[in-house]
């Protein structure tokens, strides 16, 4: 698994160029390769119309796109690992039900210019973040470690009593606006703007280096608490540590892109298959292979039904189910 | 004058879960030295090895290592001198058992080329050569235990922590590994089950009973009629000496294989 490891990284970094240049040059809007060209090479000749549409849409999407699947993907590796679950996802301490209630409430409820100026995404990280306090305070205890089981349970609960205040608000607000927050709650990289992607990069950039630099630490703790404790690893202080780190990378994400959902969840054990457990290959693996396969949906979002876009939930799971069945199947083996 | 014990817990109290775990317990090991402790399920044994990892904390009493308070040390260099074998699961979904003594060797930064001899030596005296890139989800109980134990031979500490290290090893590799500890004359604390075992490598032995050190001494002194009778509430003819495991052992050791001390 060693040996091969520069090659499937290597493999992944090419497929990733491949499908990023694919978003930039196909979408919505059909071009001739004559005027791709042109635009790409920033030429007078190219129409300013289409220039724009690459340049001001494709591109800051196509990036933000691979920066959100990749840190999707690093969280769900990170979150897998710290709570020694299989099925653990970015999501999973009620980070996407927090965004989802206070997306949904500001797109319903809060009038156009308020939302204006305070932006959804803001509001959603806002609510990610609300969500991730009350599952860790209901986690808490003093004087004790932070148990993994109760962090999971304590979670849903949070989860559930978003789930219905998101519920509410789809309930009574008019069609319109409902229709816009469900496009939000299914995921999807429209409308993204340049200004994002520094904000996206930054993010998993320091959640990315400090998980290297923890990287033994994270191997130890695969091996159980006590075990990594032998090792002389702090395993209470780590796991919050990734906790931080999750909500940093999911918050910025749903934010921008909305709740994205299984990328986090399969594309780690995808990784953890190529390359196995050990977090110095998991990661890279994981983040390469997670900015591609977001990437790559998110372009048959665009092109499937064009010209309408499909959200990108309904792709993302259509493709999830398979390998999340063979994960079950899996998981009931070794039990 | 006698020397400074290498490892020295004096008036340790533990309370977890409301309850007192351990109390006033007392020990201290010699370099070189084999400490055994042993006592009936519930009597605190595996709680005083978790304070020396640090698992669990303290309530009251120090815990030195080579002279120094362990709270005056810091968590690697503390680690990197004590090691412990210890109980627990993990999620090994996609480690080898080359991973796993790997990762319990990253620690101590070792060039590549002797942590790649350390382990391929470990995970030989463990007989794990020929599963060493396996998936270590498919090992069994015994095979996952051995593992383990080369983790801990390849990080070969000066104080070897074993809490039960006999657990689903079949006699043969409880011999072969603890063989190995006694041959490189490390220091260990060792909690067993097993009285002939005991017998065959704890230079003393402490009897733990309810939370507290109900006596302690020579290996042989602990290991009569009497104090087996009395701290396990058994009849007294069924006694450590039922049986004994003498001797080398019958299988010739690739010694040459094995790292000196």
């Amino acid at each position: 698994m060693q040996a091969r490891f520069p090659i499937l990284l290597g493999l992944s970094l090419l497929a990733l160029a491949a499908v990023m240049l694919a978003g930039v040059l196909w979408g919505t809007a059909s071009l001739t390769w004559g005027q791709r060209a042109a635009i790409l090479t920033g030429s007078g000749e190219a129409p300013r119309g289409l220039s724009l549409i690459v340049w001001e849409w494709r591109i800051p999407r196509v990036l933000a796109m691979a920066l959100i699947g990749a840190g999707l993907s690093l969280a769900g590796a990170l979150m897998q690992t710290a709570l020694r679950n299989p099925m653990a996802d970015p999501y999973l301490m009620g980070l996407s039900s927090g965004a989802s209630a206070a997306a949904v409430g500001a797109i319903i409820w809060l009038p156009a210019s308020v939302t204006a100026v305070l932006g959804v995404p803001l509001m959603a990280f806002l609510g990610a973040g609300a969500a991730f306090a009350m599952t860790l305070g209901l986690s808490v205890r003093r004087g004790e470690a932070l148990d993994p089981l109760v962090v999971v349970l304590s979670g849903v609960a949070i989860s559930l009593m978003f789930q219905s205040l998101t519920a509410f608000f789809l309930y009574v607000g008019d069609p319109h606006a409902t229709r816009s927050a469900l496009g939000w709650l299914m995921g999807t990289g429209a409308g993204t703007e340049w200004q994002e992607v520094p904000m996206l990069a930054i993010g998993l950039l320091a959640a990315a280096a400090a998980a290297f630099v923890k990287a033994g630490d994270l191997d130890a703790t695969l091996l159980g608490d006590e075990r990594a404790e032998a090792l002389g690893v702090d395993t209470g202080r780590l796991r919050l540590l990734i906790f931080f780190g999750t909500v940093i990378l999911t918050g910025l994400a749903v934010s921008v892109a909305g709740i994205v959902g299984f990328i986090g969840l399969i594309v780690p054990h995808m990784a953890r298959l190529l390359t196995g457990a050990r977090h110095q290959r998991l990661l890279p693996l994981s983040m390469v292979l997670g900015a591609a396969i977001l990437t790559a949906a998110d372009l048959l979002c665009r092109i499937l039904l064009a010209p309408e876009e499909l959200p990108l939930g309904v792709l993302l799971a259509l493709f999830a189910a398979p390998p999340f069945i063979s994960i079950l199947r899996g998981v009931r083996r070794a039990a | 004058m006698p020397l400074e014990p290498i490892l020295e817990i004096r008036n340790l109290s533990v309370r977890a879960g409301g309850k007192t775990r351990v109390s006033d317990v007392s020990l201290s090991c010699q370099a070189g030295e084999i400490l055994g402790l042993l006592g009936p399920n519930g009597a605190g044994k595996t709680t005083v090895l978790r304070t020396l990892y640090h698992a669990v904390r303290p309530s009251a009493g120090e815990i030195r290592l080579k002279g120094r308070l362990q709270q005056d040390w810091s968590r690697a260099d503390w680690s990197r001198t004590l090691g412990a074998l210890v109980q627990g699961s993990g999620l090994l979904t996609g480690l080898t058992p080359q991973d796993i003594v790997g990762i319990g060797l990253r620690p101590l930064g070792l060039a590549r080329m002797d942590q790649q001899r350390r382990t391929e030596e470990a995970l030989s005296l463990a007989g794990l050569t020929e599963k060493a890139e396996q998936n270590a989800e498919s090992l069994s109980g015994g095979e996952l235990q051995r593992c383990y134990f080369a983790q801990l031979l390849a990080r070969d500490p000066e104080v070897y922590v074993l809490d039960e290290p006999t657990n689903h090893l079949d006699l043969h590799y409880q011999l072969v590994l603890l063989d190995e500890v006694k041959r490189r004359g490390r220091t260990a604390l060792i909690t067993l089950h097993d009285l002939p075992v005991a017998k065959r490598y704890c230079d003393r032995i402490a009897m733990m009973q309810s939370g507290t050190v109900s006596r302690s001494g020579a290996a042989a002194d602990m290991l009569s009629g009497a104090v087996i009778s009395s701290v396990y509430q058994v009849d007294a003819g069924f006694s450590g000496q039922a049986f004994s495991i003498e001797g080398p052992l019958l299988r010739p050791q690739p010694a040459q294989m094995l790292r000196s001390g």
